[in-house]
């Protein structure tokens, strides 16, 4: 062993000797976060997977570590990008058209925007297997958004279908991120905004204010219906119960006329012309009283019928009634 | 000079080594070749590897898939509409030793797919129509329960988006295979109208959609004058429905009474004279009033029985 140049005191080379171990040291020492876990490579090997904690690892490059956060749940977005997330969260979908513009099954145009929600399962795929794994994550995304959307009409896309195409690209996504060995498991694929694109988005408008006219004129009809319906049935019922008001009067008094005339006729029968004579007399006992005027004509008098006014009023002129 | 010959000999030493040995990452696989022409079996494992020092030269390529994205170009269909179609592909080098003899690099093999695969996709693109281009299946569109008029039309087709990028990536695959490369999955990822179809695109949605507006406007006034003929129908019936029926009420009660009063007043001659009598008389003393002027004659009934009985 060649002889080292000589040190000045004893005391520098300890520091020296700290300082490089302390260096090594550093390199050495590494934490693996709670939501990550170390993938550590050896010599260009892969040797392992190191959980959360405090590690040591070969120091000059021998032991690389690549950190993958593989708790964490990651999320890329289609179509728009949140600028600030918060509680009121700030997007924006400018240049992004080409992202969200997608072809029908009807051969329209819509505007799509999503979420997709993932995670890393297998560190070792994720970091090993496919170059650029993030963006042929997203191209990958919407390739089977499109193939799905496309296979629908516009009306499923923008209304009933919503539910059945998130199910439907989550599946084939996971198909394809096994199939590319990209360590990656789709979580959730959630429909955003979708709508007609700008141009026509006002006739989209318009078929629903059309709707919400047809269902209007068709409950002011019912409407109508209800407030003229049930007053005349009613007034139906009312008409009827007249009838049978007058009905059961015009029956009872007809039974109690029967009656009386019953009562009547038998005692009439016992002493027929003295009944006749006192019914006679009665009534007009009755009558003359009322009677404003009265005259009496002896049958032997005669003249009189030329002074009399038959329109019941008295004659002035002549003097004397 | 003895004191420093094994400090030369060490840092030697170091040199070749280093040149020597070299590490193989993960995601690498490497060829050595000797005076340019390729020697030993490409090492596809990683880990620390040895040559020859300075006469074996190292030559690097990726072991994974690798990306590959398509021009954006505006390609007409079978039946002449222009769309904007962005497709991509995923390929490996498969064999990288034929791959650095017909390709050298990854920019050489970039090329050559962006030729095969854009060739490849036009050709297929033109091959098809539209509706094939964008539909995988032929499903039946899920209705609307609240607007089943808006259910929309999904034309039969015979071929479809699936078996286009089918017809692409085996084409792709059968002109690559003496390349050293693989190509895995080529995919439509966008496919758009172009700007001048796109305006009639918007044109046809705006006039397809106030068409049905018109067809929902239409519906409501049908079925408002349907719902009020209904009402009228109805209410005319309830009205002379009760008419009849009050009538016929009124009808039995009126002859109920006249067979009372007839059984009543019919069942004798004598009856009969009696009950004209009571009329008469009821008549008589209903018509009487403070307006009447009575001219009685003593000729009549009641005076007679005053004259009568005079002396």
């Amino acid at each position: 062993m060649p002889k080292l140049p000589k040190l000045p005191a004893g005391g520098i080379r300890i520091v020296v000797i700290a300082i490089i171990v302390l260096i090594v040291m550093s390199s050495s020492i590494y934490t693996i976060e709670p939501e990550e876990v170390g993938v550590l490579v050896r010599l260009g090997r892969f040797s392992g997977i190191n959980d959360p904690g405090l590690h040591f690892k070969l120091p000059l490059g021998i032991d690389k570590v690549f950190k993958v956060a593989v708790q964490r749940q990651l999320k890329k977005e289609f179509g728009f990008r949140t600028l600030e997330p918060g509680v009121r969260s700030q997007f924006t979908t400018a240049g992004l058209q080409d992202e969200s513009n997608m072809l029908t099954g009807d051969l329209n145009a819509v505007v799509v925007e999503w979420v997709v929600q993932y995670r890393v399962v297998d560190p070792y795929k994720y970091l090993f297997r496919v170059r650029e794994v993030e963006e042929t994550f997203r191209d990958l995304s919407e390739a089977v958004m499109r193939k799905v959307v496309g296979d629908r009409t516009v009306n499923e896309v923008l209304t009933v279908g919503r539910q059945e195409i998130e199910d439907l690209v989550s599946q084939e996504l996971q198909v394809l991120c096994d199939q590319y060995e990209t360590g990656i498991r789709v979580e959730q694929v959630v429909l955003q905004d979708v709508n007609p694109p700008d141009p026509v988005k006002p006739s989209f408008n318009e078929v629903n204010q059309s709707e919400q006219e047809r269902e209007r004129m068709i409950n002011e009809a019912q409407s109508e219906y209800n407030k003229i319906i049930p007053r005349a049935e009613g007034e139906a019922r009312q008409t009827i119960q007249q009838a049978e008001g007058y009905a059961l009067n015009r029956v009872n008094r007809a039974q109690g006329d029967a009656s009386r005339f019953e009562s009547m006729y038998t005692e009439y029968r016992k002493a027929p012309e003295v009944t006749r004579t006192r019914i006679y007399l009665e009534t007009m006992s009755k009558i003359l009283p009322q009677a404003g005027r009265k005259v009496i004509l002896d049958e032997e008098l005669e003249g009189v019928l030329p002074l009399m006014n038959l329109d019941g009023t008295t004659i002035q002129k002549g003097g004397g009634q | 000079m003895t004191r420093l010959a094994p400090i030369v000999i060490l840092v030697l030493l170091v040199i070749v080594f280093a040149n020597a040995a070299f590490v193989v990452n993960e995601w690498e696989q490497v060829i050595i070749t000797q005076f340019g022409q390729p020697v030993r079996d490409p090492i596809v494992t990683p880990g620390l590897k040895f040559k020859i020092p300075f006469i074996q030269k190292l030559h690097r390529f990726d072991r994974r898939f690798l990306e590959w994205e398509g021009a954006v170009a505006e390609l007409p269909t079978k039946d002449k509409v222009f769309i904007l179609v962005d497709g991509y592909a995923r390929w490996r080098i498969s064999d990288p030793l034929l791959f650095f003899q017909r390709l050298r690099n990854e920019m050489g093999a970039q090329s050559r797919l962006d030729d095969i695969l854009d060739g490849e996709t036009r050709n297929a693109i033109a091959k098809h129509e539209l509706l094939q281009v964008t539909r995988s299946t032929n499903r039946v569109p899920e209705v609307d329960e609240a607007m089943p008029e808006l259910k929309g039309h999904l034309e039969e087709i015979s071929e479809g988006r699936e078996d286009i990028r089918q017809q692409v990536l085996e084409a792709g695959q059968a002109r690559t295979s003496d390349l050293g490369i693989e190509v895995l999955d080529v995919q439509f990822k966008r496919i758009n109208y172009g700007e001048q179809v796109l305006q009639d695109v918007y044109q046809r949605m705006t006039s397809e959609r106030r068409r049905i507006a018109e067809r929902f406007r239409s519906e409501g006034q049908g079925e408002k004058a349907g719902i009020l003929g209904d009402m009228d129908r109805e209410l005319k019936r309830i009205q002379s429905e009760a008419y009849r029926e009050a009538e016929g009420i009124r009808g039995r009660a009126d002859a109920e009474a006249t067979d009372i009063y007839a059984k009543a007043y019919n069942q004798s001659a004598e009856a009969r004279g009696f009950y004209e009598f009571l009329k008469t008389m009821e008549t008589f003393e209903a018509t009487v009033d403070p307006e009447t002027l009575l001219l009685l004659s003593t000729d009549g009934d009641f005076y007679r029985y005053l004259k009568g009985s005079g002396p």
